[in-house]
């Protein structure tokens, strides 16, 4: 009896463990194992069906012991068991597997869209970038030609002053050696043509050596060094020496700094303010007064002087070229100091304006990019 | 006496402005020095009268050349390049004698062995005041190659 219930309950096992497993195809594919595993179930099923028949109908097979059916028993509880726990495990992972699956879909989800925003932003960058690159390009195309249109007008100032000196000389030559000869032995109207001649010739050529210097600020430059303009000063004070001297002048500056710059050309713009101070100066003794202060970065030069001063509706004027605020006979000159001392300044990136007021004085400021600045010591320079 | 008082110096200007060649000859005439002013309108008639060619086969040979830069057909560069390759001719001091004040002509005329470099000033007096003292020097004071 115990031989029955052992064999039928491990049949029913049996049974049990081939339909769990059947049913794991469900759960993991791998059809065909699951096939063969169930059927295997079946067939041992199956032979316990036939041994219990044998069982039943009283035949006692003599290879059936209740120990080895016992064994048969456990081998089928396991079998079920292993089944049955089979099943959940692969849920388990299959579910990681779908909660991986999705994961990885929204992140490439993310991705995409991510790269789809990268996509228009660089399209975006792209066509601004083209058209920046087209503006840059115009930019430069002006540039250039805003220089070659410079370059041809310095030319041709140059060339113009250059070559109209040569007939201009002859023109002064011969009237100087006309008047020279023949001073005198003509008659009073013929001295007085001559020296007209001679005075608008020799009024034109200066006019021309102007041009020609004004237009050298821009053609005949060095480029930019180191300038110590102390040392600039004193050079344009001893080219002025006859001047200063005459006029008497007290000249004095504070610690002055080294900047870069065409030192050729600084001169000649301390050597021209300082020139029209003395040319313009009052009934007090002449006193001038240099200094530099940093200002954002920028040199501020500032000449100051206690001159006749100017007039606030000419102060606009008197940078311009060949415009002069006196007649020749009051003041000589052919009004090109401080056009030339504009040239110069805007040249080394700076600008230059004037304070005044008439009969007090005047103060000169221009600026020149700084960088460099190590003043010298105070120092007063006199004239005399 | 100096042997340049003997006979008159032989002076060539090299010049094809006809002014400067008058106000040369009206300077040297108020000059010391006895002198023959031969002059040459451009390059090629220079190197033709130093070489004794053509219609200058009874030209003397200068003591001295007063040599403009800006000249046509032959300039005064190749001018002077010339006289100073020749071993006949390039005893003869060369005095420049131009308008340009620019460095490039001053530094290539010393390069090309030039006696010395003069810009013509452009006030009368001066002009004739610098051709007297190249007179003065030159012929005074400078002790020139013998012939």
């Amino acid at each position: 009896v115990e031989l029955i219930l052992i064999i039928g309950i491990s049949l029913l096992l049996q049974f049990a463990a081939a339909f769990f497993a059947f049913r794991l195809i469900r759960v993991t594919g791998f059809q065909i194992a699951w096939v063969l595993i169930s059927s295997a179930f079946c067939v041992m099923a199956i032979r316990r069906v036939i041994v219990l028949a044998q069982l039943l109908a009283g035949e006692v097979p003599h290879s059936r012991e209740l120990a080895t059916e016992l064994v048969g028993l456990v081998i089928s509880i396991l079998m079920l068991a292993g089944v049955l726990f089979i099943g959940p495990l692969f849920r388990t992972i299959k579910a990681a597997e779908a909660a991986l699956r999705q994961s990885r879909d929204e992140l490439e989800g993310l991705v995409a869209a991510r790269t789809e925003e990268l996509q228009d932003t660089n399209a975006r960058l792209s066509v601004e970038l083209d058209e920046r690159r087209k503006a840059e390009h115009l930019m430069a195309q002006y540039a250039g030609d805003l220089a070659r249109s410079n370059a041809e007008l310095e030319q041709f100032a140059y060339v113009a002053s250059h070559d109209l000196q040569e007939p201009l000389r002859m023109v002064a030559s011969f009237t100087q050696l006309l008047g020279k000869r023949y001073r005198d032995k003509l008659d009073a109207d013929a001295d007085e043509f001559i020296g007209f001649a001679v005075d608008g010739s020799t009024r034109m050529q200066r006019l021309l050596n102007d041009l020609l210097a004004y237009s050298r600020v821009g053609t005949r430059s060095k480029p930019f060094a180191a300038v110590e303009c102390a040392s600039v000063l004193s050079d344009a004070l001893a080219n002025l020496k006859p001047a200063i001297e005459e006029s008497g002048a007290r000249v004095t500056h504070e610690p002055l700094p080294i900047v870069r710059g065409d030192e050729v050309q600084l001169i000649q713009l301390f050597q021209n303010l300082l020139g029209n101070a003395a040319k313009f100066r009052g009934h007090e003794p002449l006193q001038v007064h240099i200094s530099a202060e940093l200002q954002d970065g920028d040199w501020v030069f500032a000449v100051r002087d206690n001159g006749i001063g100017i007039a606030p509706e000419q102060q606009e004027r008197i940078f311009l070229i060949f415009q002069r605020l006196h007649h020749r006979s009051e003041y000589p000159g052919t009004g090109i100091g401080l056009a030339l001392c504009k040239r110069i300044v805007e040249r080394h990136g700076g600008r230059i304006w004037v304070e005044s007021e008439v009969g007090k004085g005047t103060t000169f400021y221009f600026t020149i990019k700084g960088g460099e600045n190590a003043p010298n010591g105070p120092r007063a320079l006199s004239a005399n | 006496m100096d042997r340049e008082h003997c006979r008159p110096i032989e002076i060539l200007l090299v010049e094809d402005n006809p002014g400067d060649v008058r106000l040369t000859q009206e300077a040297l005439r108020e000059g010391k020095v006895r002198n023959h002013l031969h002059v040459a309108a451009d390059g090629v008639e220079a190197m033709a009268f130093l070489r004794r060619e053509g219609q200058h086969a009874q030209a003397p040979q200068p003591d001295l050349i007063l040599l403009d830069l800006n000249l046509p057909k032959k300039g005064g560069r190749e001018v002077l390049a010339e006289i100073k390759e020749d071993p006949d001719l390039r005893r003869i001091p060369v005095v420049i004698l131009t308008v340009s004040k620019a460095e490039e002509d001053v530094l290539k005329s010393y390069n090309l062995h030039a006696n010395c470099y003069i810009t013509k000033p452009v006030n009368l007096d001066q002009f004739l005041e610098v051709v007297k003292s190249i007179e003065d020097f030159w012929l005074t004071v400078v002790l020139l190659p013998p012939r």
